[in-house]
C-alpha cells in the first residue's frame, strides 16, 4: 500500500465550485521591470526619533537605496495561480506592492505593469484586484455570516436585492468551506474565536464577495499548521480553477503546498532565478547542474541554494555572485520566448492547457454582474446605516468590555458619592462641594481618554485596509463613528452621575438634577472627542496616550479649581477659554448654589450665606449658564471636526507598537 | 548543493565519533534514560459560570508511557505537530512541570534513578524566546550569568571559561557588542539565539534541553544553529531540541530523531531506521519532499472533520504499536536496564550549583541591573528628566504664588501640594512600569534556572533606584519651590524635598508590587493610576475634610500615604505663616485663614503634635512597601512553580 500526498491531506470529497468568476479572462503582465526601494524612507519618522536621531541624519546610512527588483517578466492569466518564493529580502513583498499600487516609497525605474493591455494605476487595480494581506484585520466580536453580509452591503452595487446579497455570502461560505463556522465569532489573540486557517479564509472571502478577476495574496499561510496551510491552498487553485487569476507570496512552501501550484517565479535578491511550470523547476535546475536530493523538498532547497548569506562580508558577495550568475543563465535560456517562462522540452504541456479559460461549469449559480452597474456602489447615507449598524453590534458583543467600563464608572461613582455622603443629616460644607463638584467633572476623563484611544487604535488598521479598498469614504465611517459610541456614552453617564448626585445630596430640584446630569455629560464627551482627534492623529498608542493625558492635564490645571483663575498668566490664561473642565465647573457650580442659602458657623456664630454670594465671589459667573452649555457644544464640536480633518488627511497607518 | 555536502559529512562525522566510542570506552560514558514517562492533566469541563459542568473534571493524558535512551555525543531530534507533547516532554524531564498534574515513569541519568528535586540540577533547558538584558554586551551577559550560578571563583577563572563558551558557540567576534532589543540595534538573532545556549553551557551542564531553538529563524541561521548543537553534543553532551518543520538538510544530522504525536512516542530511532520502519509499515516517503514534513504529517491526527479524525487517529495507533514490537524499542529498554544494573556508574552529573551566597548574588544583580540601565540612555533621560517636565509644567501655569489670601494665595498652594501628591507618584509608576518588564522577564526565567529568587531581582532593582530618584527628585523640587517662591528657608525646603522623594518612591515600589501579581503593564498602569486617585481623595484631606467623612472612609484614611504627605506637606508650609489679606486690617469670612496656623488647625485639627509622628509613619511606607513586595514576588514564584 503506498501513500501519496493526496491522501495524507484529501479531507474534502466535495470538490465542487460554487461560486466562479464570470467577467472577461484577466491577462497581468509585467515587463522589464526594475524597482528601486528607499530603506531608509520606510521606516518611520518617531522611530527615528526614538534611536535619537536628528532629522538630517534620517535619510543618510548606507543602503538606504537599493533595487529590489531588476529586470522581471511575468504573464500570468485566468485560472493559473502564480507563487512567487524566495528567501526574505528577496523582492517578493515589493513585488505585491507594485502589483497593487501600494506606494511604500520605492520608485519604479524601467518597465511597466499592465491588466488586459491597460497600465495598472491605483484605479483600475481599485476595479479589479483584490488584495489580501498577511494580517487579519477583522471585528472580533461578529460572526463569520455576519462579517461578509456587512462586506456584501457595502461592497456590492446597489442594483443587488436583499435576497442576492444573501446568496453571495452563502455561495462565498460555501466556496471557502466556511459552513461549519458560519456562525462562530471571528476573534482575534485575546478573543477565542474561529481557528487561524478559517479567520485567514474570512480574510480571503471579504475580497472574494466583490467577485474580483484577480487575486493577490501577501503570505497566506504564514503561522497556520501543515493541514489547514494544505487545505487553504487547495481552496486558492480551486478559485483558480474557478476562472480567477491568483499570485501568492510564500516564503518556502512545504512540499505537498508546492506540488499545488501551476506556476512558480523565484526570486532572489531581486533577480529572476526560476520562472515556470512547478513541476517543471526540479528539471531545469537539475539541466543546469543542480539536482535535487531525494529527501528533501526543492522549494527549500533551490530557495536556500538562492538565498543571500548575510553572516560575513565575503559569504555575501559569494552568494550575490552566484545569484547573478543563476539569473543570467536562467534569462539567456528564456528571453527568446514570449511569457519568459522556461518549458522543458518542447513546451507542449501543463502551461498551455491550464491558460485556457477553464470551462464553467456552474455558470448558473454565478452572478452576472452587469458591467455598467458595477460602478453604482452603496452611497454615503447608506454606507453610514451600514457601518452604524455594524460597530453597534460588534461593541454589544463584547461583554467583558461592556462590564469592566460599567464596572469601572459604578466605582467611581460609589466611591466619591459615599465620600461626600453626608453623615447623620449634616449638610455637605461649602468647601466640600465646590471640591465634589470639580471632582465630579474632572475624574470620569482620566479613564475615558485611555479606553477611548486603545479601542481606536486597535481599529486603525483595519479602517486603513478597508480606505485603501475604497470600501467606503470618511465622511459615512466619521457619523457612524460618532453616534456609535453613544449608547455607551449615556450609559457610563448615567452610572457615573446618577449615584454621586443622590449619594451626596446636592441641589434638591429635579430641574437642577437635570442641568447638573447634562453639564458632566457633556464635559465627558468633550474629553471623548478630544481623545477620538488625538488617536486619529498621532502614529502610535503611545504617543496618543502621552499628548492626550497631556492636554487634559492643561485643562484640568486651567479648570479654575486647582490653581485660581486670576493668578495665571497670559498663556495658560488663554488655555483656560477651551478648557471644558473649566466651563462645566462654572455651570455645575451656578447650578447648585443659585437659589440655595448655606450656614458657615464660625466660634458660635453662625452666618448665613446666599448661593450668590458664593458664586460672585469665587468669579464663577463670568460666564452664564446658557452659555456655558453653548460652549461645551462648541468644545466638543471642535474636536470632532478635528477628528474629522484628521481622519481625512492623516493615513492611518498601523504600527501598533514599538 | 553544497550545503547538503557539508551537512552530511557533519552527520557521518557524528555517526563515526559515535561508533567509535562505543567500542572502545564502554562503561564511562554518560546517558540518559526516560521510561514509561505519563503525564495527565485534571481539567475543570466548564467556564467558572456554568457551574455543574464547571465541577466536572476530565483527565487528559498529556504523555503516554514514553521511552527513550541516549548517550552523550548524540543530538537528539523531537519533531511533532504543535499539540502532540513534545515541549511538555522536555518541561517534564527537566522538572518544569509543577505539581498540576501527575507524573508517572523514571528518568534515569548514569543508571541512577532521579528524585524529582533533582530534575531542575540535572538538565540545563534553553526556553524558545531569548530573555536577555538589552543593554549588555554578549561578554558581560555571559559574565554576570557566570558570576551568579559559579561558586566565588575568581574573575580569572571566570573569565576563561565564558571565553571558552563563546569560542565553542562562535561568538567571540561579537563578544564586545550589545546584545540589542527593540529600540536599540544589537546582535542578530541567530547570535541572540546563541548566547541565550552559551549562558546555559556556562554552568557545564552534561545534558541540555532546549525548545524550538530554530524557531523566528530564517533557514540559514536555523541550520547553523543545529550544527552547533551537533558539535555542542559530540563534546561529551547529550542534547535534545523539539523542532518544528525542520528542514531537510537536517535529516541526516541527528543521532536519534522522535516523533511525537497526542502524547505519544511514535518512532525513535537514528534516520535511516526510521526510513526503514516507515517503509516497513509501507509508508515510503516520496521523492522530493521533506521526509521530516512527510512523516509528520503521517503521524498527526487531523481534526477538522470526525470521520478524519477517527482514521488518522487509527493510522497512529498502528504505526505506534508497529513500533513497539520492533527491535529498536526492545534495545532502548534492555539499553536503559543495562545503564542500571552496570557495576561502575559515573556518579549523576548535576550542573554546577555551587552558587554564591544570598548577599553576593544581590550585589551582583544590583551590578548588572545598573550596567544595563547605564547604557539606555533614553532610560536614564526618562528617569532623570520626567519628574522635572512635569515641574516645568506645573510652574509653566503657576509662575509665582502671591501672598494674599483674597487673591488665592492659600487655594493656589494648596493646589501645587495636589499636584505633587499626584505628580511624584505617577512619574514613579510610569519608571516601573516602561522599566521592570523586561527585568522581571528575565527574572523570571533564571529564577526558574535556580540562579536566585524573583524577589532577590526585585531588592535588587529597588536599591538601584535610590539614587536616580534622589537626583531626579532634587532636580524638581530644587526647581518648583524656588520659582514658585514657598517658604524662603531652607530646612522647610529639606523637608519639603524628603516628602517628595518618599512620595516618588512609594509609587513606583507600589507599582512594582503590583507588577509582580499582574502581567500586563497597561492594565497596572490603568489601575495604580485608579488607586492613587482613591489614596488622594479618601487620605488627602484637601478635596473632603477628613473630620466629616463617613467613619469607613476615616478608618482607611489611615492607610493612605497620602493622608501623612498632604499633613506634612501642609504643615511645613503654613506652620508661624501669616498672609497678606487684601488691604490692612481689612476682615472679611475669607481673611479666617490669614494665620497660618489657623488654616492648618481648621483642615487638620491637632496636626501641628503629629508632624514627627506623620513623618515617620510615611517613611514607614517605603519599607512596608518593600516588604509587600517581596511577599508578591514570593507569590509570584508559587504560582510559576504550581
Amino acid at each position: 500500500m503506498r501513500v501519496s500526498r493526496d491522501s495524507l491531506f484529501s479531507s474534502e470529497d466535495d470538490n465542487s465550485l460554487y461560486f466562479t468568476y464570470s467577467g472577461n479572462p484577466n491577462v497581468l503582465e509585467v515587463k522589464e521591470l526594475s524597482y528601486q526601494v528607499n530603506l531608509a524612507a520606510q521606516i518611520p519618522w518617531y522611530e527615528k526619533l526614538a534611536e535619537l536621531k536628528m532629522p538630517w541624519e534620517w535619510n543618510k546610512g548606507p543602503g538606504s537605496h537599493m533595487l529590489a527588483i531588476e529586470n522581471l517578466n511575468v504573464k500570468v492569466s485566468s485560472g493559473q495561480m502564480l507563487a512567487v518564493i524566495g528567501s526574505s529580502g528577496g523582492g517578493k513583498t515589493s513585488l505585491l506592492d507594485i502589483l497593487t499600487c501600494k506606494d511604500e516609497g520605492g520608485k519604479i525605474k524601467t518597465g511597466q505593469i499592465s491588466i488586459n493591455g491597460k497600465l495598472n494605476t491605483p484605479q483600475l487595480v481599485k476595479k479589479c484586484v483584490a488584495h489580501v494581506r498577511q494580517d487579519d484585520r477583522l471585528l472580533p466580536n461578529l460572526t463569520v455570516r455576519e462579517t461578509l453580509s456587512f462586506v456584501a452591503k457595502l461592497r456590492l452595487p446597489r442594483t443587488f436585492s436583499e435576497k442576492q446579497r444573501e446568496k453571495r455570502v452563502e455561495d462565498v461560505i460555501a466556496e471557502l468551506r466556511l459552513r461549519q463556522c458560519a456562525n462562530t465569532r471571528v476573534g482575534n489573540v485575546y478573543l477565542r474565536g474561529v481557528s487561524g486557517g478559517e479567520r485567514r479564509r474570512v480574510s480571503i472571502g471579504v475580497q472574494l464577495l466583490w467577485n474580483p478577476g484577480i487575486l493577490i495574496l501577501d503570505e497566506p499561510t504564514s503561522g497556520l499548521d501543515s493541514f489547514t496551510a494544505h487545505n487553504l491552498v487547495t481552496t486558492l487553485s480551486r478559485l483558480a480553477r474557478g476562472n480567477r487569476l491568483v499570485v501568492l507570496s510564500i516564503h518556502q512552501p512545504r512540499s505537498d503546498i508546492f506540488q499545488l501550484f501551476d506556476l512558480v517565479l523565484l526570486l532572489s535578491s531581486g533577480t529572476t532565478i526560476y520562472s515556470g511550470a512547478a513541476c517543471d523547476m526540479v528539471q531545469y535546475f537539475t539541466s543546469i547542474g543542480y539536482p535535487c536530493p531525494r529527501y528533501s523538498n526543492p522549494a527549500d532547497f533551490y530557495v536556500d541554494l538562492t538565498s543571500i548569506d548575510r553572516r560575513s562580508r565575503e559569504l555575501e558577495e559569494g552568494c550575490l555572485e552566484k545569484t547573478r550568475t543563476l539569473s543570467a543563465r536562467f534569462w539567456d535560456k528564456v528571453k527568446d520566448s514570449s511569457d519568459f517562462l522556461w518549458k522543458s522540452g518542447e513546451g507542449n504541456n501543463v502551461l498551455t492547457t491550464s491558460s485556457e479559460p477553464s470551462p464553467l461549469v456552474t455558470s448558473e449559480k454565478a452572478i452576472n454582474v452587469d458591467s455598467h452597474s458595477r460602478e453604482e456602489m452603496p452611497r454615503g447615507l447608506q454606507q453610514f446605516c451600514i457601518l452604524l449598524r455594524r460597530q453597534v453590534s460588534n461593541d454589544f458583543r463584547d461583554l467583558a468590555t461592556l462590564l469592566i467600563h460599567g464596572f469601572e464608572a459604578l466605582f467611581m461613582s460609589l466611591l466619591i458619592g459615599f465620600l461626600y455622603y453626608g453623615q447623620g443629616g449634616n449638610k455637605l460644607s461649602i468647601q466640600d462641594t465646590i471640591s465634589l463638584l470639580f471632582m465630579k467633572s474632572s475624574i470620569p476623563p482620566f479613564g475615558v481618554v485611555l479606553d477611548v484611544v486603545a479601542k481606536c487604535h486597535s481599529e486603525r488598521a483595519m479602517l486603513y485596509h478597508e480606505l485603501e479598498d475604497g470600501m467606503y469614504s470618511v465622511t459615512p465611517y466619521f457619523f457612524a463613528k460618532v453616534l456609535g459610541e453613544l449608547p455607551e456614552h449615556v450609559s457610563f453617564t448615567i452610572l457615573y452621575g446618577v449615584p454621586i448626585y443622590w449619594l451626596a445630596d446636592l441641589n434638591p430640584a429635579p430641574e437642577n438634577f437635570l442641568l447638573n446630569f447634562l453639564l458632566v455629560w457633556m464635559v465627558v464627551y468633550c474629553s471623548r472627542a478630544m481623545a477620538l482627534w488625538v488617536s486619529a492623529c498621532l502614529p502610535t498608542l503611545h504617543m496618543s496616550s502621552f499628548f492626550c493625558n497631556a492636554l487634559f492635564t492643561i485643562f484640568y490645571l486651567t479648570g479654575g479649581f486647582v490653581i485660581s483663575l486670576k493668578n495665571l498668566w497670559a498663556v495658560p490664561y488663554g488655555f483656560s477659554f477651551i478648557s471644558f473642565l473649566k466651563y462645566g465647573f462654572e455651570g455645575l457650580m451656578q447650578v447648585q448654589f443659585k437659589g440655595l442659602t448655606y450656614f458657615m458657623t464660625v466660634g458660635n456664630l453662625t452666618i448665613a450665606i446666599p448661593g450668590q454670594l458664593i458664586v460672585e465671589q469665587l468669579e464663577v459667573d463670568s460666564t452664564p449658564l446658557f452659555a456655558c452649555y453653548l460652549i461645551l457644544m462648541g468644545i466638543s464640536a471642535g474636536f470632532l471636526l478635528l477628528y474629522f480633518l484628521s481622519l481625512k488627511f492623516i493615513k492611518q497607518k498601523s504600527s501598533q507598537d514599538w | 548543493m553544497k550545503a547538503i555536502d557539508e551537512g552530511r559529512a557533519a552527520g557521518d562525522l557524528v555517526m563515526a565519533s559515535t561508533s567509535g566510542a562505543l567500542g572502545s570506552e564502554e562503561g564511562t560514558r554518560s546517558s540518559i534514560g526516560a521510561r514509561g514517562i505519563s503525564y495527565t492533566v485534571s481539567e475543570r469541563v466548564g467556564p467558572w459560570w456554568d457551574i455543574p459542568s464547571y465541577h466536572k473534571k476530565w483527565t487528559r493524558q498529556i504523555l503516554k508511557d514514553v521511552s527513550f535512551y541516549m548517550e552523550s555525543g548524540q543530538l537528539m531530534g523531537i519533531l511533532g505537530n504543535s499539540g502532540s507533547g513534545k515541549t511538555t516532554l522536555l518541561d517534564a524531564i527537566s522538572g518544569r512541570i509543577g505539581n498540576k498534574g501527575t507524573f508517572l515513569g523514571d528518568v534515569y541519568l548514569n543508571g541512577h534513578k532521579l528524585k524529582k528535586d533533582q530534575f531542575q540540577d540535572s538538565f540545563s533547558y534553553v526556553l524558545q524566546n531569548d530573555t536577555l538584558l538589552s543593554y549588555l554586551t554578549v561578554e558581560e551577559t555571559l559574565t554576570y550569568t557566570g558570576l551568579l550560578s559559579l561558586q566565588n571563583r575568581s574573575g580569572n577563572t571566570i573569565k576563561k571559561k565564558v571565553d571558552s563558551v563563546m569560542a565553542e558557540l562562535s561568538l567571540t567576534h561579537v563578544a564586545k557588542n550589545v546584545i540589542g532589543g527593540r529600540v536599540v540595534n544589537g546582535i542578530s538573532s541567530g547570535e541572540r539565539r546563541r548566547v541565550s545556549i552559551a549562558a546555559q553551557l556556562l554552568q557545564d551542564p552534561k545534558v541540555i534541553l532546549l525548545d524550538e531553538p530554530t524557531t523566528g529563524l530564517d533557514s540559514m541561521t536555523a541550520n547553523h544553529i543545529v550544527r552547533l548543537l551537533s558539535d555542542i553534543a559530540r563534546n561529551d553532551r547529550i542534547v535534545i531540541i523539539s523542532i518544528h518543520q525542520p528542514r531537510s538538510e537536517l535529516f541526516t544530522i541527528f543521532d536519534k530523531i522522535a516523533i511525537m504525536s497526542c502524547g505519544e512516542l511514535i518512532f525513535c530511532g537514528g534516520h535511516q531506521e526510521m526510513i526503514d520502519f516507515f517503509s516497513s509499515c509501507h509508508y515510503e516517503c516520496p521523492e522530493h519532499s521533506n521526509p521530516f514534513d512527510f512523516f509528520v504529517d503521517l503521524t498527526s491526527v487531523d481534526t477538522r472533520s470526525p470521520e478524519r479524525e477517527i482514521e488518522t487517529y487509527n493510522r497512529v495507533q498502528t504505526l505506534a504499536s508497529a513500533y513497539r514490537n520492533t527491535a529498536l524499542y526492545q534495545k532502548t529498554l534492555e539499553d536503559i536496564e543495562y545503564a542500571k544494573s552496570t557495576k561502575e556508574k559515573l556518579p549523576v552529573a548535576l550542573k554546577n550549583k555551587d552558587a554564591p551566597n544570598a548577599f553576593s548574588k544581590l550585589v551582583m544583580l544590583l551590578r548588572r541591573t545598573t550596567r544595563n540601565l547605564s547604557r539606555n540612555r533614553i532610560g536614564i533621560m526618562m528617569r532623570l528628566s520626567q519628574n522635572l517636565i512635569y515641574g516645568l509644567f506645573v510652574v509653566f501655569f503657576l509662575l509665582k504664588l502671591n501672598n494674599d489670601v483674597l487673591t488665592g494665595a492659600v487655594q493656589d498652594r494648596i493646589g501645587v501640594f495636589y499636584l505633587c501628591l499626584g505628580g511624584t507618584p505617577y512619574t514613579g509608576m510610569l519608571n516601573a512600569a516602561a522599566l521592570f518588564p523586561a527585568l522581571r522577564a528575565i527574572g523570571d526565567q533564571e529564577s526558574k534556572d535556580g540562579l536566585y529568587h524573583t524577589w532577590q531581582m526585585f531588592i535588587a532593582y529597588v536599591v538601584h533606584v535610590f539614587p536616580f530618584s534622589l537626583i531626579s527628585v532634587a532636580l524638581f523640587s530644587a526647581f518648583l519651590y524656588w520659582i514658585i517662591g514657598l517658604v524662603a528657608d531652607i530646612a522647610r525646603f529639606g523637608i519639603f524635598s524628603v516628602i517628595l522623594l518618599a512620595l516618588h518612591l512609594i509609587g513606583e515600589f507600589f507599582t512594582l508590587v503590583v507588577l509582580a501579581v499582574v502581567d500586563n503593564p497597561n492594565i497596572v498602569n490603568a489601575g495604580v493610576t485608579l488607586i492613587n486617585i482613591s489614596g488622594i481623595l479618601v487620605g488627602a484631606g484637601i478635596l473632603r475634610s477628613l473630620q466629616e467623612m463617613p467613619q469607613v472612609f476615616q478608618l482607611l484614611s489611615y492607610i493612605t500615604y497620602q493622608k501623612y504627605a498632604c499633613e506634612l506637606l501642609v504643615i511645613n508650609e503654613f506652620y508661624d505663616v501669616k498672609f497678606a489679606c487684601g488691604a490692612p486690617n481689612s476682615t472679611g469670612p475669607s481673611c479666617l485663614f490669614s494665620d497660618g496656623n489657623e488654616f492648618i488647625e481648621k483642615t487638620y485639627p491637632g496636626a501641628n503634635s503629629r508632624f514627627t509622628m506623620d513623618f515617620l509613619m510615611l517613611f514607614a511606607f517605603i519599607p512596608a512597601v518593600i516588604i509587600l513586595g517581596i511577599i508578591s514576588f514570593k507569590i509570584r514564584d508559587l504560582v510559576a512553580k504550581r
